[in-house]
């Protein structure tokens, strides 16, 4: 492919992207809502990706708190270690590993669900028998990524966190009061409050990319997998981009 | 017969390209009240995208498309939607929804009428449905844990759960053993008599064609080729006719 064509047709992504976003929002919030299928993408998006989310923050937060204490020490700063592990459980790796595990998992998911929904024109008939596909399935995945995400990353951050309290006593003894104390001491509400808001906007992002690749899939079972594939790559690149971007606004803010 | 209000669908010089890909080239039919027309065409020949015309999933080049004398390119999507409820539509893959039940692919399409009706209700239109197709017991299984043929049936029961007044059916004994598909003609008829329905049928099945048939349609090249009755056709010695006949 030539660079030329392969530059236009990145825009032309870019801007179809930027229409299925916009359409969203004018769809997204006029009657009639599909309550009923709204809860259950919020159970099956929340509740069933909490396993992995728990595992690979429980994970996380250990690794983090062993590795950083020999350097620490170094410094004679151990006892920074619970402040330490926090701020970066909190404000970075709890926001970004979190939503790059759903992106995987939940990205992957609606991608080829609505890829396989599209080649097997369950798309069509929906459409036909007077139900508006976009709101029935698009919009629904999307608002309830927007809102699983966030309470997943709290839930990672807390598991982080206790994952970390014992990581801080495999080598050495901190009470868990101390270990509290000391911990959301070294928390301020510039630390929470961005990272936060950002994992709204890392939600959207993967359900808006699924359901984008999803939606358009191409016909043949081929086509189910790339729409899979390119999501998960699409929507991890976002997450990355958005982050770069809050972290731009908070310092502008001076939430730093 | 065919005085204006008893035409349901028209297309007039119906143009549908993809691409390099010309699909329909002008193509022009009128369905009457009433009546079931069946159209006959080579794989490809863009039968599925004449039909698709008609209820809006797939917007013409040029020509014209009306049902019920509405032009559906013009229409809004509120007027479409309404017109959609009077339109059944049975797919060539069946299209049922695979995460869910039978019951639940049944009860969808009348989601939208929910309000006035009942539980019991429901119910009881989604086991009359299923009657009609012979499948009762199937109603609380998942389409993958259905055959081909039933996946079909079910389709075709979803389809006729609103008693629509035009039944498109693309390819509805497709895949079926012969004894299933002359049960599915003879209920194509059936619903022709009992709810009054004018119908289009996409069939390569000619014994289908030939008990479902009031008239039969030939697409040729993106033009309708010609038009006649099962038995006007059989006889015919045109060698693009014939084939379709041997
Ligand atoms: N959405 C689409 N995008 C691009 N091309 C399409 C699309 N739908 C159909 N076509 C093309 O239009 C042509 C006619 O397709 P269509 O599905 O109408 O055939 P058909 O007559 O129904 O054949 P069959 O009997 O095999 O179902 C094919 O060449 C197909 O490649
Ligand atoms: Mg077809």
């Amino acid at each position: 492919m030539s660079k030329q064509s392969r530059r236009s047709e990145f825009l032309s992504e870019v801007g179809n992207i930027s229409a299925f976003t916009g359409k969203f929002f004018r769809e997204g919030f006029k009657p009639r809502y599909e309550w009923s299928e709204l809860f259950r993408q919020c159970y099956i998006i929340g509740y069933e990706s909490l396993p992995l989310v728990g595992i690979t923050a429980f994970i996380m937060g250990l690794v983090l708190t062993v590795q950083s204490r020999p350097t620490l020490e170094e410094f004679g700063a151990a006892s920074y270690l619970p402040a330490m592990v926090a701020v970066s459980i909190v404000r970075e790796i709890g926001p970004v590993i979190t939503a790059l595990i759903c992106a995987g998992k939940i990205g992957s998911s609606i991608g080829a669900e609505l890829g396989s929904m599209r080649v097997t024109e369950q798309i069509d008939a929906m459409e036909v028998s007077g139900t508006n596909p976009f709101k029935y399935l698009v919009v629904t995945r999307v608002i309830a990524c927007t809102m699983m995400l966030p309470i997943l990353v709290v839930l990672a951050d807390g598991i982080g966190l206790y994952a970390s309290y014992i990581g801080v006593n495999l080598k050495g003894i901190v009470s868990w009061n101390l270990y509290t104390t000391q911990v959301f001491e070294s928390l301020t509400f510039s630390d929470v409050m961005p990272a936060l808001v950002k994992t709204y906007f890392f939600g959207f992002a993967i359900g808006i990319i699924g359901c984008y690749k999803g939606y358009f899939s191409n016909k043949g079972t081929e086509g189910v997998g790339i729409a899979a594939n390119s999501a998960v790559v699409v929507s991890s690149l976002m997450i990355f981009v958005i982050d770069l971007i809050a972290v731009q606004i908070a310092d502008i803010l001076g939430l730093t | 017969m065919s005085t204006e209000e008893n035409i349901v669908i028209r297309t007039e010089k119906l143009v549908k390209s993809f691409g390099e890909n010309h699909v329909l080239k002008g193509f022009d039919l009128e369905l009457n009240r009433g009546e079931n027309l069946v159209v006959l065409g080579k794989s490809g020949s863009g039968k599925s995208v004449l039909i698709k015309c008609m209820v809006g999933l797939l917007y013409p080049d040029s020509g014209l498309v009306s049902v019920f004398g509405k032009e559906i390119p013009k229409l809004t999507q509120l007027e479409l939607d309404e017109l959609r409820t009077k339109i059944g539509f049975l797919f060539q893959s069946s299209a049922l929804y695979d995460s869910m039940t039978v019951r639940e692919n049944l009860e969808f399409p009348l989601r939208r009428h929910w309000m006035h009706k009942t539980k019991d209700e429901v119910n009881e239109l989604v086991m009359e449905a299923l009657k009609n197709v012979g499948l009762e017991r199937a109603v609380d299984l998942m389409p993958s844990e259905l055959s081909g043929g039933m996946r079909k049936r079910i389709g075709l029961a979803r389809t006729l759960i609103l008693k629509p007044e035009i039944m498109l059916y693309d390819e509805p004994t497709t895949g079926l053993d012969p004894i299933t598909g002359r049960e599915i003609s003879n209920l194509i008829v059936a619903i022709q008599e009992k709810y009054h329905t004018s119908s289009i049928i996409i069939t390569h099945d000619m014994e289908c064609a030939k008990i479902v048939a009031n008239r039969i349609m030939i697409l040729i090249d993106g033009f309708k080729y010609t038009v006649g009755t099962y038995d006007e056709l059989v006889k015919s010695d045109d060698p693009k006719i014939k084939p379709f006949f041997a």
